[in-house]
């Protein structure tokens, strides 16, 4: 693990272990509902809290947007390339299709980001906040070495195929 | 575009079996089990791959010796190819690519399948349960190879014509989407519905008059029987029943009665045997038995079972003829658990949907599948249904002392109800409308994979 | 599956059945259509009246192109030739309408082998310009001095192009490619690239042609390509070049040519086993992450005991307060 990446993931994991304290909340403005506030337009500022932006570089980065009931999670995966940007694209939309069985995941990514988490209070409530902070380290962590490792792939594949292909001409 | 030359892609992939072929055929230009036989992992990886590849490839090569009609396919399987390989792997250069694998590259489909995973190296499985994709995995390979190795057809240049079984969640047709528009770049791509496309073989019939959509269809493989209301193209799927008597049913049921008989060879592959070439049936069981009784002649039918012909197994086949497919009409006779004959099934089905459907429905019942094929099954079943019918509209006649109109049962069937649904495909996809229904790669991108939650019906008339 | 084969499996399917069922005395009514890679569509048809003969017809996208690159009539004779020794395998009077070369296959005497022959039909076809390129090869490497002037041009997609152009001490071929997909393009350039560095870092394929990918048209073919068209900047050209080694014999020129003429293919179909495999991975990728967030769940038995004991209450009925 390169020196920056531990201290960025540790920040993150301290921001967002203080962004999941959650409450129930109804909504001031509809009655009988319970809205997650920071995906609502919110004309009561007191509501939403003061948003975290955790930067490594300009290709990685967390927008951790705070709100009484709810927190939003975005997170920008390292893009260097065309690969990694088509295969970036091609996980988190494999990812979005099986939100139903993810249950924090938002089904469409902040702009700007390539994958955003809902986490309302109903999730912390059935989920352990700590295992929950620790799932989304690691989704961070595997997310990355999962890019690399099919970059790697392809790279290996495209030599292993030319080789087999030319190999055919030698006699 | 270059694509609106070349034949459509017709795939049917069932529980069983595959069907692929190209649209305006007549019937598919392969059919082989939708099975894939994928490499083991192993943990002596350099030593033994020369050895099981060189295995495998052997075991391929006799096999087919063995296999009628095929004597010519000796230098054409996979398996040489990467023997070949192995054996050149002197030539590939020790790096990544020696460590990383190629075992996705290692598989075979279909027969091929099936022999190779007779050797230790590769396991076998089936993608398909019950009509649906299971793995998906599998079943993306599964169709890289059909397209590439089998059909040989270069995706970007055709349209697709998939099928899917009634009541397919729209999750799957999406992945189905993804995969093909993807992984593949298909020009075109359609699902159609099976029944629907069993209604669409049935226009070959000279019964059918007007092609429509609206009938019942039943669906018969293997493993389970399906009966389908379709009203003008859509399946009500409120009303679907299943049967849980097929033909491996009705081959365990003639084993059964070649066991307690005592004969010389019953094993499942005769008893199939049997079945295929011997199987019809009958108005009346009773009449059958006494006839069976008279007339020798009609008893004395047997099987010469030689193997590599050298030992000669003669079977008798006596009232099996008839009592096999007697199971779909008199369940109690195999079955302790399912007692409802088949044209009961079909009455409460068509009797489950909307009134407005249902003389269209009792009009046009569409027979499909390889167990639909015996002998005369139509007519004993329209015969059957038919005096459902009428009691009823007897009763109803007498209760509400009205005179009924009456309502026409009609069976169809036609010289293509095995492969029913892919012909239907075949003759959906040979139109000149058919590109155009089919979306595009171009409306893919732009609308993404729920684009295929809906297609346009054909509407033929 | 790592190599793609030259021949048509259904071909060789479709004869092998028909031959068989002939001979059992209970022939086949054929009318089927194949296909093959490149727009390239094989008819296989009874011949009118008699079941023991049978029509082989085929269209392909290269067709005219490869025609246009010898003299009227070479490519038939070409072919005429090829199948000429093939017993039972003779060339149709007339040629199916549709389609542009028709061959009669007589069953009665038909062979194994010539079905494998049927079956390379396109292949066949392909290596005409091959076959030229060989023979003008033949009469330059006499002289060492002289220049050719021959490009011979094989228009075998809509928008995709090869080019074969002898000299006196090689041969080069190149393959103009383009890809619809942006994937497959960024992908695609991977691959190329590795196809250019194969030769260099393997010593045991040293032996192979030499493979050059470029942006811009390869000077063999520029003079060519600016008199017919502009450019456009999603173009390729792969260039192979091949010395005498790979060609000296028949068999070694025709092992070339149904490698070559497959490269397209090869290559694209190992673009998409690719993405296929990388598929599987992030399916299995997603399946481990929800494994992950699981394990953050409370477990459901030590909830409810708690909570029924203190929180919930029930109706007479037996259905749960919710407040």
């Amino acid at each position: 693990m390169s020196q920056s990446l531990r201290p960025y993931l540790t920040a993150v994991r301290y921001s967002l272990e203080a962004a999941l304290t959650l409450s129930n909340f109804s909504s001031l403005e509809v009655e009988r509902h319970n809205r997650p506030e920071v995906e609502v337009p919110n004309t009561s500022a007191e509501l939403l809290l003061q948003p975290m932006h955790i930067s490594r570089n300009e290709n990685e980065q967390v927008l951790i947007e705070p709100s009484v009931n709810s927190v939003r999670v975005s997170i920008k995966v390292k893009q260097a390339d065309e690969i990694e940007h088509i295969l970036v694209h091609k996980f988190t939309r494999f990812l979005e299709h099986s939100a139903e069985s993810f249950y924090v995941l938002r089904r469409t990514a902040m702009p700007g980001y390539s994958i955003s988490f809902l986490i309302t209070n109903k999730h912390t409530e059935s989920m352990k906040t700590g295992k929950l902070v620790d799932f989304i380290i690691e989704f961070m962590e595997e997310v990355d070495k999962e890019i690399s490792e099919i970059k790697l792939f392809l790279n290996a594949r495209a030599r292993f195929v030319a080789e087999a292909y030319l190999g055919e001409f030698v006699y | 575009m270059s694509y609106m030359n070349n034949p459509a892609v017709v795939m049917d992939n069932g529980t069983g079996l595959t069907k692929l072929g190209f649209a305006g055929n007549d019937s598919p230009s392969w059919v082989f089990p939708t099975a894939i036989a994928t490499a083991q992992p192993s943990n002596a990886k350099q030593t033994s791959s020369n050895a099981v590849s060189a295995g495998a490839s052997s075991v391929a090569n006799t096999g087919q010796s063995s296999g009628s009609g095929r004597q010519y396919f000796g230098n054409s399987t996979s398996a040489t190819a990467f023997n070949s390989l192995s054996s050149g792997s002197a030539l590939m250069s020790n790096n990544l690519a020696g460590k990383r694998g190629t075992e996705d590259l290692d598989f075979y489909i279909g027969n091929e399948a099936l022999i190779a995973a007779q050797g230790p190296s590769y396991g076998l499985s089936y993608p398909i349960r019950h009509g649906q994709v299971e793995n998906w995995d599998h079943m993306e390979r599964f169709w890289e190879n059909s397209i590439f190795k089998y059909l040989r057809t270069e995706p970007e240049d055709h349209c697709f014509l998939l099928t899917e079984p009634p009541l397919n969640p729209p999750e799957n047709r999406e992945q189905v989407a993804e995969i093909f528009f993807e992984s593949f770049n298909c020009a075109g791509l359609y699902i159609a519905v099976q029944a629907v496309l069993a209604l669409a073989a049935s226009w070959t019939s000279s019964k059918v008059i007007d092609r429509s959509l609206t009938g019942t269809v039943i669906d018969s493989g293997d493993g389970v029987t399906h009966v389908i209301p379709v009203a003008e193209g859509y399946v009500i799927g409120s009303a679907i029943k299943n049967i849980p008597i097929a033909g491996r049913d009705i081959t365990l049921f003639i084993q059964q009665l070649l066991r307690e008989r005592g004969e010389e060879d019953t094993s499942l592959r005769t008893a199939e045997r049997i079945k295929q070439e011997y199987c019809y049936v009958c108005p009346d069981i009773v009449k059958e038995f006494n006839k069976f009784d008279r007339d020798s002649e009609k008893f004395a039918q047997f099987v010469v079972e030689s193997q590599e012909k050298t030992r000669r197994k003669v079977v008798d086949v006596g009232c099996e003829r008839f009592m096999a497919p007697e199971i779909f009409f008199n369940p109690e006779i195999a079955s302790s658990d399912f007692l409802t004959p088949l044209p009961t099934i079909v009455d409460h089905t068509i009797q489950a949907c909307p009134i407005d459907v249902r003389k269209g429905l009792y009009n046009n019942i569409v027979l499909s599948g390889g167990s639909t094929m015996f002998k005369d099954f139509g007519r004993r079943l329209q015969r059957d249904l038919k005096s459902i019918v009428n009691n009823r509209i007897v009763q109803s006649e007498y209760l509400s002392g009205t005179k009924s109109t009456g309502v026409d049962v009609q069976v169809i069937s036609h010289r293509k109800q095995r492969n029913a649904v892919w012909f239907g495909g075949s003759l959906l996809a040979q139109t000149a409308e058919f590109k155009s229904y089919c979306h595009t790669k171009k409306d893919y991108e732009e609308i993404g994979p729920e684009i295929v939650r809906n297609f346009s019906l054909f509407n033929m008339v | 599956m790592l190599q793609l084969q030259p021949q048509n499996l259904l071909v060789q399917k479709t004869f092998g059945e028909a031959v068989e069922a002939f001979r059992d005395g209970n022939p086949l009514t054929l009318d089927r259509i194949v296909s093959d890679f490149d727009s390239t569509t094989l008819h296989i048809s009874n011949a009118e009246g008699n079941k023991g003969l049978l029509y082989l017809s085929i269209r392909t996208r290269a067709w005219s192109s490869v025609q246009r690159c010898g003299s009227s009539g070479g490519l038939e004779e070409f072919l005429e030739a090829k199948y000429k020794t093939q017993p039972g395998v003779s060339v149709a009077s007339t040629v199916e309408s549709g389609y542009d070369y028709t061959l009669e296959v007589d069953l009665n005497v038909l062979q194994p082998e010539s079905v494998v022959q049927l079956s390379l039909i396109k292949t066949l076809v392909l290596s005409y310009p091959f076959q030229l390129a060989f023979d003008e090869f033949a009469q330059l490497s006499n002289t060492p001095d002289s220049q050719s002037q021959t490009l011979h041009t094989v228009q075998y997609r809509d928008d995709e192009n090869l080019f074969i152009k002898p000299a006196n001490d090689r041969i080069t071929a190149i393959f103009e490619t383009a890809f619809q997909d942006e994937t497959d393009k960024v992908f695609g350039k991977v691959f190329l690239q590795e196809f250019v560095d194969a030769r260099k870092r393997n010593r045991a394929i040293q032996s192979a042609p030499q493979v050059l990918f470029s942006h811009e048209p390869p000077l063999e073919i520029q003079a060519h390509l600016q008199a017919n068209r502009t450019l456009d900047s999603s173009r390729r050209f792969v260039t192979f070049v091949l010395f005498p080694r790979h060609f000296q014999t028949p068999e070694l020129q025709f092992s070339t040519i149904s490698q070559l003429t497959l490269f397209r293919n090869y290559f694209h179909y190992h673009i998409k086993c690719s993405k296929a495999y990388m598929h599987s991975r992030m399916r299995f990728r997603v399946d481990s992450f929800i494994k992950v967030l699981n394990r953050a769940k409370l477990d459901d038995e030590d909830d409810e005991d708690e909570e029924q004991v203190s929180h919930t209450r029930r109706t007479i009925t037996g259905r749960k307060v919710v407040y």
